[in-house]
C-alpha cells in the first residue's frame, strides 16, 4: 500500500502529469458517454477508424507540442503537409519510385523546418510572423509544383502494383489487427517523447521555454533547439502528408488546411502550455484522442459540422480555463508566496 | 594562493551610443574577495560580462589564469572556470534544482539523460554548501532567496575558481546572508577568486579584501579595504562627498490622514491595524515575507481583502481596485520597478500620463499633449530625473532615474498617501539620499509616507516612527529615535507558537 501511494506520488510529481491525466480522464468520459447514446460508438470498426483518424492529430500536435514548449508556435505546419502531399504525389505521377519520391519531399519539408528554425532562433523574429510567412510560401509551392492543379491519380504515373503498396501501407492495410497509419504515428510518438523527456535536447527545449536568456546563459545554443523543434514539427506534419496522399490516392493542393490549428488544440488539451516551459506529450496524445473522439461521436449521434466546430472550440478554452483557475484560483488571484521558513 | 589568477588591461566596450567601458582594468587574486564598487551606470556589471562571456570586449587584453583569452563564450568561460551569479536571477522556473544546475552539460547514461547523477551531485554540491534544499524540488516553487542559493550553488557545481556575485544579497534576508558569508569564506579558504559587486557598503567590512573603484565606465583606483574607510569609497565613487547618507528633516506632527484597521487578506496579512499622520514618514520593518508588501498591495486594492476598514481624512474608503484607492488619494509605488511599477517598453512621458489620463483627457477622451507636456516636464524637473528628453524609453534609464518616473507618475495628483515598497532596491548611493529627499519633501508638504524597507540603517535613519511585522502580523511599533536595530530584530522574529504547549 504505501510503496503504491509512494509509486503514484512519483508519478504525479513529473510537471504537467495532472494535465494529461486530466485529459485521460475527460477522453473516457467523453467516448463513454457517446457510446451510451450510440452503442455502435463502442464497435471494433468504429475504435480502429477512429485509431486512424487520430493519427494525424496525433503527428501534428507531437510537432505542435515541440514549439509551444519552446514557447513559439508553427503556423506553417498545415501548408508543409500540403506541400508534402502535392510533391510526392507529383513526382509518383511522373513515374519516380515512390521511396524517391517521398524522400524529395521529405528534403522540403525539413527545408521549411530549417529556415523556421533560423528566422526564429537566430533572427528572433516572432514566430507567429516567421511562420505565417512559411506558411504563404509553402502553400504556394504545393499550388506551384504541378501548375495550380491537383494531381492525377498516382497509379497513372507508378503503376497500380506501387501505387496500391504505398496506399496500404500508410492507410489502408493493417498490422496486427490495427491499420499502419496508427502503428506509424504510434512509433513516431514514441520516438519523439523519447527525444523530449530522456534526452538534452528535450531538456533544452523545455529550459528555452521557460526562461530563453537563462537557458543561453548556461551554454544551451537556442538556435539549434529551436530548430530542432521546427524539424520535429516539419517531420510530423511530411508525414501527415503521405498518409492524406496516400488516402486520396492523388494530391490535392487544400490538403491540410488549418491543421496547425488543430495540432495546437491537441497539445493545450493535454495541458502544454501555450506560454512554453511545461507540457507531456502524453497530454497531446490525450488531446489528439479528445479531438478526435468528439468528431466521431458528434458525427455518429448525428450532429451537424456546425456543432462540432463549436463543442471543439468551446473545450480548447475551458481546457486551458480550467488549467489557470486551477493554479491562480478563481478570479485569477496570485498563488500564496511560499512561506519561508 | 596569492597569485594573480585574473588580468584584465585596456578593456573597452561600447552600447549604441553609449561607452560603458573606457580603458578599465581590473585584477583578482586567488584566495581573496575583492569588491567591485561603483555607482549605477559605472559598468561594473558590463564588465563582468566580459569576463564570463555574456558580452564579448571591443578592445583591450584578458588573461585568466596567465592565459590570453580572446572573446569568451558563457559555455568557454564556464569550462575555464568563471562562473558568474547575475544580478537577475537567472532560472528556469520549470524545471527542477538539478535540472537547473545541469541545464547546458547535462550528464549522460547510454541514450538517455542521467537524472539520478545529476540529482545525487546536486545534492552533495548543496550538502556542502549546508542548503536545506531537495534537487528534485521545481524552482519555480521556491522563494527567490532560495533560488539564489540554488544560483550559488549551479556556479560551484561547475567548479568555478573564479566566481562572480552580481548583488547577490539585494534579495535575502539577513540570517540568508549570514550564510552566503560563510559560503563564501568558505570558498576563499578554497583558493578561489570572488568578484563582489554590491550596494550594501556595510556589508563589505565583513567579507572583503580589497576594493576596485569605478565611475562613469573608467577605472578609478584600487585599494586594500584595511587601508580604507566607508567615506573614503563613497567620495571616490560619486566623485564627491555625500554629508548625509540620511537627511532628515524634522516636521511638526500633523493630523491623522489614514488609518487601516484590522486589514485581513491571505496567509500574510492577519489583522493589520495602523495609522499615518501628516508630517511623518512610517517605515515597515521586517524580515522578508513579513507580509508588508502583501499588506501594501492590499490597501492598493491590487490583491483583494478579506476584512478590515480603511479611513482616509476620517472618510470611510473603499477600495477594490487600485483605481478606487488612486482616486482616493493612496499611491503605491511597488517593489518589482521593472515588473509592476513601469511599463518600460513605453516612454517616461507615456508612463507619468498613464496614472493621470483622466486629468490630461477632455470629454471625448483625447489626451492633451500641453498638459502632457507640462505635467511631464514639471515630474522631470522636480526629481531631477537625468534623461535628454521625456521620450526615452523607461527601460533605458538606471535603477535611480526609473524609480524616480515611478514616483513621478503619481506626484502630479493631489495624493494623501505615498507607499513606497521599497523604494531603494538595487540603486547607488547618490540615487539613494534623492529618493530620501523626495520622501522628506512629500512628509514636508503634509502627505502620509509609508515606507516599506528591509534595510534595517535606512528605516532606522529615514523613517519617524517603525511599523515591525512578522508572518503577517504587526509585531510591535517603535520610535525610530529610541529604538535599536537588536529591538527591531527582536519584533521580527517575533512568530507565533504555532505548537499549542510547547
Amino acid at each position: 500500500m504505501n510503496k503504491k501511494t509512494s509509486k503514484w506520488k512519483q508519478l504525479m510529481a513529473i510537471r504537467g502529469m495532472g494535465a494529461a491525466l486530466t485529459a485521460f480522464v475527460g477522453l473516457i468520459i467523453i467516448y463513454v458517454a457517446f457510446g451510451l447514446i450510440k452503442p455502435q460508438v463502442f464497435s471494433t470498426r468504429n475504435m480502429l477508424n477512429l485509431l486512424r483518424s487520430m493519427s494525424k492529430y496525433l503527428l501534428i500536435g507531437v510537432g505542435q507540442s515541440y514549439l509551444l514548449i519552446t514557447g513559439n508556435i508553427d503556423l506553417s505546419i498545415g501548408s508543409v503537409v500540403a506541400m508534402s502531399a502535392m510533391t510526392s504525389a507529383t513526382l509518383m505521377c511522373a513515374g519516380v519510385p515512390v521511396p524517391v519520391a517521398l524522400l524529395v519531399a521529405l528534403a522540403c519539408c525539413l527545408l521549411v523546418g530549417v529556415i523556421n528554425g533560423i528566422l526564429v532562433g537566430k533572427f528572433q523574429l516572432p514566430p507567429f510572423i516567421a511562420t505565417m510567412g512559411t506558411m504563404f510560401v509553402a502553400r504556394g509551392v504545393a499550388y506551384m509544383v504541378n501548375n495550380n492543379r491537383n494531381t492525377n491519380a498516382i497509379s497513372s504515373g507508378i503503376g497500380k502494383e506501387a501505387a496500391d503498396s504505398f496506399q496500404n501501407f500508410f492507410y489502408y492495410g493493417s498490422t496486427l489487427g490495427v491499420y499502419n497509419t496508427f502503428w506509424i504515428a504510434l512509433i513516431i510518438f514514441l520516438v519523439f517523447f523519447f527525444l523530449l523527456s530522456k534526452t538534452r535536447t528535450g531538456r533544452h527545449i523545455y529550459a528555452i521555454g521557460s526562461n530563453a536568456d537563462a537557458a543561453k546563459l548556461s551554454g544551451v545554443s537556442v538556435v539549434a533547439t529551436v530548430t530542432k523543434a521546427y524539424l520535429v514539427s516539419a517531420f510530423c506534419a511530411c508525414v501527415v502528408g503521405f498518409i492524406l496522399c496516400a488516402q486520396a490516392g492523388m494530391g490535392n493542393m487544400e490538403a491540410g488546411n488549418v491543421y496547425e490549428m488543430y495540432g495546437v488544440a491537441a497539445g493545450v488539451i493535454g495541458g502544454v502550455s501555450p506560454l512554453g516551459g511545461t507540457g507531456l506529450l502524453l497530454g497531446t496524445f490525450a488531446g489528439a484522442a479528445v479531438w478526435q473522439t468528439l468528431e466521431n461521436g458528434l458525427s455518429m449521434i448525428g450532429a451537424p459540422v456546425g456543432i462540432q466546430r463549436i463543442v471543439i472550440g468551446i473545450i480548447v478554452v475551458a481546457a486551458v480555463l480550467l488549467d489557470i483557475v486551477f493554479r491562480r484560483g478563481i478570479g485569477g488571484r496570485k498563488a500564496p508566496a511560499k512561506k519561508e521558513k | 594562493m596569492n597569485e594573480i589568477i585574473v588580468s584584465m588591461q585596456g578593456i573597452s566596450k561600447s552600447f549604441p551610443g553609449v561607452k560603458a567601458l573606457d580603458n578599465v582594468q581590473f585584477e583578482l587574486r586567488s584566495g581573496e574577495v575583492m569588491a567591485l564598487l561603483g555607482e549605477n551606470g559605472a559598468g561594473k556589471s558590463t564588465l563582468m560580462k566580459i569576463l564570463s562571456g555574456v558580452y564579448t570586449r571591443d578592445g583591450g587584453t584578458m588573461e585568466i589564469f596567465g592565459k590570453s583569452y580572446g572573446d569568451l563564450t558563457p559555455k568557454l568561460a564556464q569550462q575555464v572556470g568563471v562562473a558568474i551569479i547575475h544580478q537577475e536571477l537567472n532560472m528556469c522556473r520549470h524545471l527542477t534544482v538539478a535540472e537547473n544546475m545541469f541545464l547546458g552539460r547535462e550528464k549522460y547514461k547510454g541514450f538517455m539523460l542521467d537524472n539520478a547523477a545529476m540529482e545525487a551531485e546536486a545534492a552533495r554540491v548543496l550538502g556542502e554548501l549546508k542548503i536545506d534544499i531537495d534537487p528534485r524540488q521545481v524552482v519555480g516553487d521556491l522563494p527567490v532567496s532560495k533560488q539564489q542559493m540554488v544560483e550559488i550553488a549551479k556556479a560551484l557545481s561547475t567548479n568555478a575558481r573564479v566566481l562572480i556575485m552580481d548583488e547577490p544579497t539585494s534579495a535575502l534576508t539577513s540570517r540568508e546572508i549570514d550564510d552566503l558569508f560563510r559560503i563564501i569564506r568558505q570558498l576563499r579558504a578554497e583558493g578561489c577568486g570572488i568578484v563582489y559587486i554590491s550596494h550594501r557598503l556595510e556589508e563589505l567590512a565583513h567579507i572583503v579584501d580589497r576594493v576596485t573603484i569605478m565611475r562613469d565606465g573608467q577605472y578609478i583606483t584600487r585599494m586594500n579595504f584595511a587601508d580604507t574607510n566607508l567615506d573614503e569609497i563613497i567620495a571616490y565613487m560619486v566623485g564627491r562627498e555625500i554629508k548625509e547618507k540620511f537627511p532628515r528633516v524634522t516636521c511638526e506632527k500633523g493630523k491623522k490622514v489614514l488609518e487601516v484597521r484590522h486589514l485581513n487578506a491571505g496567509r500574510m496579512v492577519r489583522d493589520v491595524s495602523f495609522d499615518l499622520y501628516e508630517g511623518e514618514i512610517v517605515g515597515f520593518a521586517g524580515l522578508m515575507g513579513a507580509g508588508r508588501t502583501e499588506t501594501t498591495r492590499a490597501i492598493f486594492g491590487v490583491d483583494p481583502k478579506e476584512g478590515g476598514e480603511i479611513v482616509l481624512d476620517g472618510k470611510n474608503v473603499v477600495i477594490n481596485g487600485p483605481q478606487d484607492a488612486i482616486r482616493a488619494g493612496i499611491v503605491l509605488a511597488p517593489e518589482d520597478r521593472k515588473k509592476d511599477g513601469l511599463c518600460t517598453k513605453l516612454s517616461i512621458r507615456h508612463n507619468i500620463a498613464l496614472p493621470n489620463l483622466d486629468l490630461l483627457c477632455n470629454c471625448l477622451g483625447v489626451v492633451s499633449r500641453q498638459k502632457e507636456d507640462a505635467m511631464c516636464d514639471r515630474a522631470v524637473e522636480n526629481l531631477k530625473i537625468k534623461t535628454p528628453d521625456v521620450d526615452v524609453d523607461a527601460g533605458n534609464l538606471s535603477g535611480g532615474n526609473q524609480q524616480k518616473v515611478v514616483v513621478g507618475k503619481w506626484l502630479a495628483r493631489d495624493s494623501r498617501v505615498v507607499i513606497f515598497d521599497e523604494p531603494t532596491r538595487g540603486i547607488d548611493v547618490a540615487a539613494k539620499v534623492e529618493i530620501y529627499n523626495l520622501m522628506n519633501q512629500l512628509k514636508q508638504q503634509g502627505i502620509a509616507v509609508m515606507f516599506v524597507s528591509s534595510e534595517m540603517p535606512e528605516v532606522m535613519g529615514i523613517a519617524d516612527r517603525i511599523v515591525v511585522m512578522c508572518d503577517g502580523r504587526i509585531t510591535g511599533e517603535v520610535m525610530a529615535k529610541e529604538t535599536t536595530q537588536n529591538e527591531i530584530l527582536t519584533l521580527a522574529t517575533r512568530f507565533e507558537n504555532k505548537f499549542a504547549n510547547g
